[in-house]
């Protein structure tokens, strides 16, 4: 059920965590090339701590966990260079002084190593990654004045000018309108058949990426279930994981949480 | 006033300047993007100590200041990275304690000792020619250093987990910083001493941040200032016989007022909502 063929990431048996808190316990995952996996679980299942370890942020406490076929303490610059992250939105300063194409640029720093400058085909690609995004007429705007869904793609730029394999992504529409949140999953989508990148996405909103998928990945401090959403998304599975807290209506959607404060 | 420019200890005093103001505006780019104001406050204090403590045991001043500098800007980094406290507050106690340090070993002198309190207040007007040998050579190290790792340090001041996350090893430009800053309040405590040097490193960065959205321009717009606010300084200072240090400051500060009244951000923040 979580064995893939062709695998980039691979977890067995490992445990995350600090001494005396586990976050991840036991986890048997592993992720093919080419795949899009969407990482589902209430709060504090441990969906952050997954992300950290992919990063090679975070050494399993017990187990393994392989990426590009390394080992976390093998993982060097330049492997890490190789999976694209955007992180959980944080807020951005509107005054801090960068504009969309330095912000696109740092992402080829990490692919160059040290005492490198970046030249015209770095720009040549940072400028490529913000055309896939649809974001190359912003070059020159300052960052901090996009909306949030534009700083969204920006940062998807940054990431894709790594050229990455992978593309992690922590809650990307957390924050946005309900169109914005559309656009930017159909804009991962996209990125994903036309990249053929591997894309692992963080995400509460189950809906909205469950037909973009390959396979769900259902976290609740242990890997409580994984598979394509139609085997995930069963009302006993969900029921498990999200308690009293789960509605699934009569279109089939799953409503998390806030349901009942709206009827 | 034209003569003023034919005296050695004015060339001297106005190449210091130039050089200190140059060196403390690019520093300060990434000490103020990087929220590291207070570090720098904290190192000078620290590095004062140093100084103190050479001339209480006749040892070079200069090399106890690295030397507490250095230790002051690690230990905070340490101790930020483990998570342990913020690093306000550690900075904060270590900045107490090297000031404590400081005024015991004053103190314990016995005898008032005007060159320490050169290093506190600054005089620019009597750096020698040594000194300025010394000033040069370790600007152009520090210098040479952040050229060398610029888009590094420009990174972990944006977003330095996300730096980690993407390649860079962020931890090492992060100590790297921490010890460029040090090297940096080091080189211009006779200038500018001690409690201004703080000044020097934090207003042109933030006058600049005040007048661009770019990274690069900001830098560029930085460097200007500074060079231009301590060269202007020393002149206003050797002219109308006023003292070095707060000549500088105070016309960096005016400098910072006026960016911030006619900031093109300012106007942006005053129109309405697009």
């Amino acid at each position: 059920m979580s064995e893939s063929a062709n695998p980039i990431i691979q977890f067995d048996h490992a445990t995350f965590g600090f001494p005396g808190v586990v976050a991840l316990q036991d986890i048997s995952l592993s992720i093919g090339t080419g795949e899009f996996v969407g990482v589902i679980g209430p709060n504090g299942s441990g969906k952050t701590t997954l992300c950290r370890a992919v990063l090679g942020l975070m050494a399993p406490l017990s187990g393994h966990l392989r990426i590009f076929d390394c080992a976390c303490g093998e993982l060097r610059c330049h492997h890490r260079a190789q999976i694209g992250y955007l992180p959980q939105k944080g807020v951005v300063d509107r005054n801090f002084p960068v504009t969309v194409l330095e912000t696109v640029m740092m992402g080829r720093y990490g692919t160059l190593g040290l005492f490198k400058r970046t030249t015209k085909k770095d720009q040549a690609i940072a400028l490529d990654a913000l055309a896939h995004v649809g974001m190359d007429a912003h070059r020159d705007t300052a960052l901090g004045h996009l909306s949030g869904g534009q700083q969204q793609r920006v940062f998807i730029a940054r990431a894709l000018a790594q050229q990455p394999k992978v593309l992690l992504l922590d809650e990307p529409t957390t924050g946005l309108d309900i169109t914005t949140q559309h656009n930017v999953i159909e804009l991962v989508a996209h990125l994903h058949k036309e990249l053929g990148l591997t894309v692992l996405l963080i995400t509460h909103d189950i809906n909205m990426i469950r037909s973009h998928v390959d396979r769900l990945v259902l976290l609740k401090t242990r890997l409580f279930a994984a598979g394509p959403p139609v085997e995930v998304l069963k009302p006993d599975i969900l029921r498990q994981v999200y308690g009293k807290e789960l509605v699934i209506t009569e279109r089939d959607l799953v409503i998390v949480e806030d349901y009942h404060h709206h009827h | 006033m034209l003569d003023l420019f034919t005296y050695d200890f004015m060339q001297r005093s106005l190449l210091a300047a130039a050089m200190v103001g140059g060196l403390c505006s690019v520093i300060g780019v990434f000490v103020v993007l990087r929220g590291l104001a207070f570090v720098g406050a904290g190192t000078a204090h620290a590095a004062f100590a140093g100084v103190a403590l050479g001339y209480l045991m006749g040892w070079p001043p200069l090399l106890l200041a690295i030397i507490f500098g250095l230790g002051t800007v690690w230990i905070t980094g340490w101790v930020e990275e483990k998570g342990r406290m913020k690093l306000d507050v550690s900075i904060g106690i270590l900045y107490t304690t090297t000031m404590a340090l400081a005024i015991l070993f004053i103190g314990l002198m016995k005898t008032y000792n005007a060159e320490v309190y050169g290093y506190l207040f600054g005089s620019v007007l009597s750096v020698t020619n040594e000194e300025l040998r010394t000033i040069g050579g370790l600007s152009i190290l520090v210098l040479g250093l952040i050229l060398l790792f610029s888009k590094e340090l420009y990174f972990i001041a944006f977003d330095q987990e996300m730096a980690e996350a993407s390649g860079v090893p962020a931890r090492k430009i992060f100590f790297l910083l921490l010890t460029l800053v040090a090297l940096t309040v080091v080189i211009s405590l006779k200038t500018v001493g001690a409690i201004l040097v703080f000044a020097m490193i934090l207003i042109p960065a933030s006058t600049a941040y005040q007048l661009t959205h770019s990274l690069r321009t900001l830098t560029i717009y930085s460097v200007l200032i500074g060079i231009s606010t301590s060269v202007s300084g020393v002149l206003i200072s050797a002219v109308w016989d006023i003292p070095s240090g707060p000549a500088i400051v105070l016309l960096a500060t005016s400098i910072f007022f006026l960016a911030i009244l006619f900031s093109p951000k300012r106007e942006r923040r005053l129109a309405p909502a697009a």
